[in-house]
């Protein structure tokens, strides 16, 4: 996963919207080089100054562009998405919730196909707080740049938990939303794989939720081959009742599968430390640098 | 959304796999013109969603017409998992030596659909003993691959043909139809050599029902969980008595946590989406008013790209319209001076954190 850096242009499928146009215009203002837009029909058009074309090629050949943050309805999600990965798009941060599961996993064969990667589906995004670059939803004054990186399944968690860390004086190198829906096109492995590699990087932090088995695969991932950074995880869910779907699409447990507990206990094992509200979180985080810093 | 056993059972025969003769009964007299009808012993089903249906005793045999209407009378008035039938399947009893454990569902690890079949037909999936997984590609199962899941099953002959016809069967229904599961447990091998699903259960995949208006008109919804899907709230009805609202799933969730650990129960999780305006907000606190298993509400909101003014706003004037029931209420981010101005001059119980606002609405008599 190549993430883009300051400067890099980045074009927006559904920008005439009004979600698209909003969030375009945040991007924006943090610091996103929205270089093209794209919307159907509305060719010729601008919005917050930038070129809209009918097309994700005509963006695409435009703007040189290599990443794309799509706000499309779900209907015509697979379209959009199919569209960009032909045109040579690698990067494609999917915002829209209510893809069906079907469409996900024929957009995850095409763009492995394609050697593209996708962030969600129903993701907040991704943000670099270092480098002024926000491919998402999430509201920037919650994000400082710093050392931690934070991986969530869910949204506004993620916004309350980088706010908890910001004002803490835990700073975030990267955060990225992997998406409430059962299949997440990039995955928490994927995303501790990546935060491996980032230097500047510290400690990881995980927000988890019921449903599935992402954070069980991911302490099997880290006990498997090893990470030599501190992990602090946080499940939401403990007391959420079974075979009720929980707001997100992949927010469910059937019998005993996808329980906060096996998540909790699955990290522990993986030597994780879990917070049992969002607010622990960067107490633990104090905890282990303090103690890093007197030994 | 999960289907019920009877209308998972006629998709079963829509796409030939056999299933039992069957009628449903919405009141004693179609249960015993039903019986009537059809060979003798039969079973009598409670149609509800939840699991756990013969343990519970809403499974009941019957051989005879007093035994069927004392069956009815049984099931139609026990509640199974807080819910109770609208109406009775009564089936033919099937006499069989053999069951088998059969489904086809997205295995989110693997990122695939899988067919998971074992020997051992039961209750727990999970502890199935020599069970085999087979994934499946987007574009479907081949003969190939269904004979295959046969042959790890050790079966042979006629059974292997019938059996992998099955699987290719139920694979396409789950594919077509757009189903998160399509589940046979069991599928019995008849006394006469045949293969018949004796229980079914599907779940569509809620996100690709636009596709499928065949299922428009399929559930009676609970009153309340109707209304909130046509305002566009995910929302799902609790036990307790604190109505819980927030802005986001994750976020609604941990706010489920924090009042289970501060000893009290939720009524509700409500999850006003992103960016909610005033009029949603609104709507959503009106919804909670409604509901009469909550006496109080918990309103946890962490603005970002939700305006805290206009949750305020929205607070605020539904108290205006004469509502209420008391509010304990977080509300952070951007904005929210502005917001506790607005709320100030109400009754609404602001509370700095989350915690504080939680422990306010479990505590308070």
């Amino acid at each position: 996963m190549i993430l883009p850096r300051r400067g890099e242009a980045v074009i927006v499928q559904g920008i005439t919207g009004r979600y698209g146009s909003l969030h375009t215009k945040l991007m924006l203002q943090y610091g996103t080089r929205i270089a093209a837009g794209v919307t159907p029909g509305k060719g010729g058009e601008s919005v917050e100054g930038v070129p809209v074309f009918n097309t994700v090629k005509e963006a695409v050949s435009k703007s040189r562009a290599r990443s794309s943050i799509l706000f499309v309805p779900a209907q015509f999600f697979y379209g959009a998405a199919e569209e960009a990965v032909l045109a040579g798009v690698k990067l494609l941060v999917a915002i829209t919730e209510h893809i069906p599961v079907r469409d996900t996993l024929k957009m995850l064969e095409l763009a492995k196909k394609h050697s593209a990667t996708i962030i969600g589906p129903n993701t907040p995004g991704v943000i670099i707080p270092s480098q002024g670059v926000k491919l998402g939803i999430m509201p920037a004054t919650s994000f400082k740049p710093g050392r931690v990186a934070l991986f969530s399944r869910s949204g506004t968690l993620m916004y309350e938990v980088a706010n908890e860390l910001s004002s803490n004086g835990f700073g975030q190198s990267l955060a990225l939303g992997v998406g409430g829906d059962p299949i997440n096109c990039t995955t928490l492995n994927e995303c501790i794989d990546l935060a491996q590699g980032l230097n500047e990087t510290q400690e990881v932090v995980i927000v988890g939720e019921i449903g599935g088995d992402a954070e069980e695969r991911l302490a099997k991932h880290i006990l498997d081959r090893g990470f030599s950074k501190r992990v602090v995880g946080y499940i939401a869910g403990r007391h959420a009742p079974r075979e009720k779907r929980m707001g997100h699409a992949g927010a469910i447990i059937y019998g005993d599968y996808g329980t906060a507990e096996s998540k909790i206990n699955a990290l522990k094992e993986a030597g994780a430390e879990v917070a049992m509200t969002p607010m622990e979180i960067p107490l633990l985080l104090r905890k282990r640098r303090d103690r890093r810093e007197r030994t | 959304m999960k289907l019920f056993e009877y209308q998972a059972k006629e998709l079963l025969k829509e796409y030939g796999i056999p299933v039992p003769e069957s009628e449903l009964a919405h009141n004693q007299g179609e249960a015993v013109a039903a019986f009537r009808r059809m060979p003798h012993p039969v079973v009598l089903k409670s149609q509800v969603l939840a699991g756990g249906r013969g343990k519970a005793g809403g499974i009941l045999a019957a051989s005879n017409e007093e035994e069927v209407t004392e069956a009815f009378g049984k099931i139609m008035n026990l509640e199974i998992g807080g819910e109770r039938p609208s109406c009775v399947l009564v089936e033919v009893s099937v006499p069989h030596e053999t069951e088998i454990y059969l489904s086809i569902t997205l295995d989110r690890g693997a990122r695939a659909f899988v067919v998971i079949s074992s020997k051992a037909g039961g209750v727990d999936v999970e502890s199935l003993k020599g069970r085999v997984i087979q994934k499946i590609s987007n574009k479907g199962i081949t003969k190939g691959e269904a004979q295959s899941v046969a042959m790890k099953l050790h079966l042979s002959g006629e059974e292997r043909e019938r059996f992998s016809r099955i699987v290719a069967n139920l694979e396409r229904l789950a594919r077509e139809k757009e189903c998160e599961l399509a589940e046979i447990n069991p599928l019995a091998f008849t006394k006469r050599g045949g293969l018949t699903a004796l229980d079914a259960k599907v779940i569509l995949d809620d996100n690709a029902l636009f596709r499928h208006p065949e299922f428009s008109k399929l559930h009676p919804e609970d009153e309340f969980e109707g209304e909130a899907s046509r305002q566009g709230f995910a929302f799902v009805r609790l036990e307790g008595n604190i109505g819980v609202v927030g802005n986001g799933a994750g976020l609604v969730l941990s706010t489920l946590d924090l009042v289970a650990d501060a000893g009290g129960n939720p009524a509700c999780f409500l999850d006003l989406g992103g960016g909610a305006q005033r009029e949603r907000v609104e709507a959503a606190v009106n919804l909670v008013n409604k509901l009469p298993n909550a006496n109080r509400i918990l309103v946890n909101i962490f603005g970002g790209i939700t305006r805290t003014t206009d949750v305020a706003e929205g607070i605020k004037s539904v108290i205006e319209q004469g509502v209420m029931k008391p509010i304990y209420a977080r509300i952070s981010g951007a904005e929210e001076r502005e917001a506790r101005e607005i709320l100030a001059k109400t009754p609404v119980h602001l509370h700095p954190s989350p915690s504080e606002a939680v422990e306010a609405a479990v505590r308070s008599q």
